[in-house]
């Protein structure tokens, strides 16, 4: 086989010799070529070094409370629970469909609001509704007046061959 | 629902039963993001604490991605290997914190911690104390050496030698070519026999 420091191909089984990771036939190869090639020996002995000193380097146990502090932060992202939790689930499915109607029914809303302020007014002042008070009750009174003048002279007046005791 | 992986990774990728468990966790299961937590805690914890070399640090760190696990279930989708996925979440933390951190001020206190250990042990004198010691300071020179290399070759070397990851693997957590991740690779580990030779 060629050797991969002088053709600089394959270089990554040279890794995966001194790793033991070079499986089969491969292996093999490789094995009997390190033992006719000084700088491929070489290259394993020293990249060996390495990967016995990484062994060496052990990694500090993972905190008891980090599985508690971990569901702790999830529960605190999580939408408040109770009746606004629930509302929010049941109405989830159908977040995409009204989202896009709340901007619309803000601009409806104060379109219309706008309508409103800038439209004219059927504004009765307190002057005016005094004068139509005004102008109504004397009518009233003289209609009043006029309909008992009539009942009076109805009941003064008696028909002919009538007793006028009876009419009163 | 093993269908649907087929679906989404077509039949030449064989079903991983990570990303299974994901989709059950999509579907509101909770005990299996329990199980995926399990499984990922501690490796997960590790490489972050060799990527960033502070214990409190690398466990935020995790707290983080595995917070962002679970609030992208909604949207996940097993287009490649759960692990990938993981961990390209965990590398995109430890760089992002790396980057934000090289100042003198982190530097001083990687010191501090690598210094405190030994400095604790010099009461005791016994043989066994001092196989201690001398076993401190060879991981402190690890830890010196590993941290020295640039932050892409220094994920890429973790993931290579602690979590036994593929070329291919490492590739789509950086998101680089296969041949890219050989190159860091065989740089960072040329570094790594210069500087870690007299521990032969």
């Amino acid at each position: 086989m060629d050797c991969p420091i002088k053709t600089q191909e394959n270089t990554d089984w040279l890794l995966d010799y001194a790793a033991g990771r070079l499986r089969g036939e491969r292996a093999a190869q490789f094995a009997r070529h390190v033992e006719t090639c000084g700088d491929c020996a070489g290259f394993v002995k020293a990249q060996s070094v390495v990967w016995n000193a990484l062994d060496q380097w052990e990694p500090e146990a993972v905190s008891m409370d980090f599985d508690r502090r971990l569901y702790r932060s999830i529960e605190e992202a999580r939408p408040s629970s109770g009746f606004p939790g629930i509302l929010s689930r049941l109405f989830h499915p159908l977040q995409p469909l009204w989202r896009p109607v709340v901007p619309l029914a803000a601009a409806c809303l104060l379109i219309v609001a706008g309508i409103m302020l800038h439209a004219p007014q059927a504004v009765i002042s307190p002057a005016d509704a005094a004068g139509r008070v005004e102008k109504i009750e004397p009518e009233q009174v003289e209609r009043t007046l006029d309909d008992m003048q009539m009942l009076r002279e109805l009941a003064v007046t008696p028909e002919p061959g009538e007793n006028p005791s009876k009419s009163m | 629902m093993q269908q649907r992986v087929k679906e989404v990774m077509g039949a030449s990728v064989a079903l991983d039963c990570d990303a299974e468990l994901m989709l059950r966790v999509k579907d509101g299961d909770g005990a299996s993001f329990g199980l995926l937590l399990g499984k990922y805690r501690a490796s997960v914890n590790h490489f972050l604490y060799r990527m960033v070399q502070d214990q409190a640090i690398s466990e935020e760190l995790a707290q983080e991605v595995f917070l962002r696990v679970y609030r992208s279930r909604e949207t996940y989708e097993p287009t490649a290997k759960f692990t990938t996925w993981l961990y390209r979440i965990a590398t995109h933390l430890a760089l992002n914190w790396l980057r934000d951190q090289k100042n003198e001020r982190s530097q001083q206190r990687l010191d501090e911690t690598s210094d405190d250990a030994p400095a604790r042990e010099v009461a005791d004198r016994s043989p066994s104390v001092e196989q201690r010691l001398l076993h401190q300071v060879n991981v402190k020179e690890v830890r010196q050496a590993v941290a020295a290399l640039p932050d892409k070759q220094r994920a890429a070397v973790l993931m290579h030698k602690y979590d036994e990851m593929e070329y291919s693997q490492i590739a789509k957590v950086l998101s680089c070519s296969e041949s890219a991740v050989k190159s860091l690779l065989f740089r960072a580990y040329e570094t790594l026999r210069v500087r870690l030779a007299h521990m032969a």
